[in-house]
């Protein structure tokens, strides 16, 4: 067992990076990774166009799967994820309100604003005496959804000439990546990096609050920590790409099956593991699926997954 | 220096008070057991100790420093919880559950040193769970789990070692060995831990500090506090306490019947004699009255039953007629009481003063047991007890066949 973490996280350092160059190599159109720096159209579809975008990709991954781990640890629950809780419809409502009514001004923060206080509503709903049980949670988590979902709706039917955009926004992709994205994106490792340093904190949250308090962590303050480093992750996340479910639910989960719970290790594991799979499911969609929205692809990998969640939890 | 005091806490879940004016303290090394009945404020006073729930008012001193003093960290340095049970999601291992007791030591930017796995190893050790450490917390019994909870505690190094009914979930033996490992440790280490199970506290503890509705209700050594007046009152039991065989400490026994406390208290008072009255007093006692009994005799079969229950009894020598000390004993106890059943008890000048004097409680609800007749009774007096007993009849007094009978009399009639 120790001896797959030990080599776990090298191991899905050089997938993730085999991936990215593969995946810039691979695409509709045949031009080769070595016309990176030729100066014709076919070294512009590399640089300007598969490079930020798997680049993108890897760092979105990493974002929704980190907050999805740093979610369940909290929750105590390995059903939560910022698709499932609402965060990430709250961060497309963001989205939208700044396409509708702003032209597409600001939207990184109010896809920010939207997720986080989507978030800390969830949070305060499925609130009952200091814990949050996995029942509530879900079920204010999918109430706040379809009350969100129901703002989107009206925003899209009186939204006329921005309907494409928004649809974009709700289903997830890529296409529309640039370098700009990009930078946005280098702040996705800085918010991994911090959840990271209450690694350990996590660890301990897990067994439950109280006991968290008697080994010495402030729960309070490491909730609301998790929370806005969480919403701000997924905020960013669904800023560059739209609500792309299921990554945060999987990543997390399978990659605690194979290094175990220490979220010192599974944290990074689940990172990389996050980029690996949006990756992959990107190119598969801009490749393959005539660039379908990737939100579809994950969903039609993380649905059944989450059902079998479901059911062998109920026989567990 | 004190370990652990606790100065005058009210403590309250919103409108609720659940402690009120609780102080005591715990000495150096000392086992300190809390006991009281469900719903006393038992673990709320752990809660308090630990910091989960801040008291209203007075305060908790750790070697003299208020709680509120202690940053989290500090606090888990120094006091460390063991609770009931854990429900734990993840698969840990339980080395990497008691290596979590030394967090509060560890920066939030290092990892563990060498002297924090030693720590860990010593503290598995302590708790014999070595031999486990690799397991999940997942596979292992919850006699294990336990034990993997007091490890964790232990790699805290605590001054201060708080148990919730750490072992009420656990069979005999393994709350045995779990807690002959805590008192194993308190050399170092102050222990306070919350019992449900009487026998186990007089065992382990050294002082027992008993909570009844909010408050300390007793404090002191264990053969001091369980006494069955104590337990009694505080937990509406009837309970000898004998000192147990081999360890010398006090042992309760049961009588395994209950006083529904919230009821009002009822008295109930039994004139009966020759052994008449002993069924009686029995199920009287066993339904929760109040009961008292004479004037009897010493070497009356009813005045044995009656010690036997703790039943106040109104006595008086043998072969000798009720002396007017005796009579006014009696006439207290009728008095208090809400009604007199009178047993079919043979009766004779010795003691027909204890009939005789009911004719003077007019507004008294009397039964008369066993007699659809007043011809059950025995009469030595020739005519004048039968007389007596015509009289209560002709007043209103009742009569019942068997104890059930009475026992619904004297409960449907509030």
């Amino acid at each position: 067992m120790s001896r797959i973490r030990l080599i776990a996280i090298p191991i899905l350092i050089c997938i993730l990076l085999a991936s990215m160059i593969l995946a810039v190599a691979i695409g509709p159109t045949n031009v080769s990774i070595a016309s990176l720096f030729s100066p014709e159209t076919a070294g512009m579809i590399v640089r300007d166009v598969r490079l930020p975008r798997v680049i993108a990709a890897a760092l979105v991954g990493c974002a929704l799967a980190v907050a999805g781990t740093a979610m369940q640890g909290l929750f105590k629950n390995s059903m939560a994820d910022p698709y499932i809780i609402g965060t990430s419809t709250g961060g497309s409502l963001g989205a939208t309100l700044s396409i509708v009514f702003l032209a597409g001004a600001g939207l990184p923060v109010l896809a920010f604003a939207g997720a986080a206080i989507t978030t800390f509503a969830v949070y305060t709903i499925a609130r009952q005496g200091g814990k949050i049980p996995v029942e509530t949670l879900l079920l204010s988590g999918v109430a706040l959804s379809m009350l969100l979902s129901a703002f989107l709706s009206f925003l899209m039917y009186t939204s006329g000439r921005s309907l494409h955009q928004i649809m974009f926004w709700l289903m997830g992709g890529f296409w529309n990546v640039a370098w700009d994205d990009v930078f946005i994106a280098i702040l996705i490792p800085i918010g991994c990096v911090a959840i990271y340093l209450y690694a350990r904190d996590i660890n301990i949250i897990s067994l439950g609050e109280e006991d968290a308090i008697h080994l010495g962590v402030n729960v309070e303050r490491l909730k609301r920590i998790l929370l806005f480093a969480s919403a701000s992750l997924t905020g960013i996340a669904v800023s560059i790409a739209g609500a792309i479910g299921f990554i945060g639910l999987i990543t997390p989960h399978v990659m605690r099956l194979i290094v175990g719970p220490d979220h010192r290790i599974l944290f990074p594991a689940a990172a990389l593991a996050g980029g690996i799979l949006l990756v992959w499911s990107d190119t598969l969609a801009r490749t393959f699926a005539n660039d379908m929205p990737v939100g579809i692809i994950t969903a039609c990998f993380g649905a059944p997954f989450f059902i079998y969640l479901l059911r062998s939890r109920m026989r567990a | 220096m004190k370990p652990v005091e606790i100065i005058d806490i009210d403590v309250s879940y919103g409108a609720r008070k659940i402690l009120e004016a609780v102080s005591f303290y715990a000495d150096r090394g000392e086992i300190l057991g809390i006991i009281g009945p469900n719903g006393s404020g038992k673990t709320t006073l752990l809660k308090a100790m630990s910091r989960i729930v801040a008291p209203d008012s007075g305060e908790v001193r750790l070697s003299e420093q208020g709680l509120g003093t202690f940053s989290f960290r500090d606090l888990a340095q120094q006091v460390a919880v063991v609770p009931q049970e854990i429900s734990i999601s993840f698969d840990y291992t339980v080395r990497e559950i008691v290596m979590m007791g030394r967090h509060p030591y560890i920066g939030r930017f290092a990892s563990e040193r060498s002297e924090d796995l030693e720590i860990c190893d010593h503290a598995m050790h302590l708790a014999n769970v070595t031999h486990i450490a690799g397991s999940s917390v997942h596979e292992i019994s919850g006699g294990e789990r336990q034990r993997v909870l007091i490890a964790r505690a232990l790699a805290q190094e605590p001054e201060v070692l708080l148990l919730d009914e750490a072992t009420s979930n656990l069979d005999i033996s393994h709350q045995i060995e779990i807690l002959n490992i805590i008192k194993g440790l308190t050399e170092d280490i102050t222990v306070i831990s919350v019992f449900h199970d009487l026998n186990l506290a007089a065992y382990y503890c050294d002082r027992l500090i008993v909570l009844k509705d909010r408050r300390v209700y007793a404090a002191g050594p264990p053969k001091d506090v369980l006494t069955r007046e104590t337990l009694n009152t505080v937990y509406g039991i009837d309970a000898l306490v004998k000192p147990h065989p081999l360890t010398g400490k006090p042992y309760i026994l049961p009588t395994y019947k209950y006083a529904a406390k919230r009821q009002p208290e009822r008295g109930v008072h039994v004139v009966c004699g020759g052994g008449t009255g002993s069924d009686l007093l029995y199920a009287l006692h066993k339904e929760g009255f109040r009961v008292s009994t004479g004037v009897l005799n010493v070497f009356d079969t009813d005045y044995a039953t009656a010690t036997a229950l703790n039943i106040p009894c109104v006595t008086e020598a043998p072969f000798s007629a009720i002396s007017p000390g005796a009579r006014e004993d009696l006439a207290r106890c009728i008095a208090a009481a809400d009604a007199v059943v009178v047993t079919a008890m043979p009766v004779g000048q010795g003691n027909i003063e204890n009939i005789r004097i009911l004719e003077g409680y007019r507004n008294k609800r009397i039964v008369l047991l066993n007699g659809d007749t007043h011809r059950s009774f025995q009469d030595c007096t020739g005519g004048e007890a039968e007389a007596i007993i015509y009289g209560l009849l002709e007043r209103g007094a009742v009569t019942a066949e068997r104890i059930e009978q009475v026992l619904q009399f004297l409960m449907g009639s509030a």
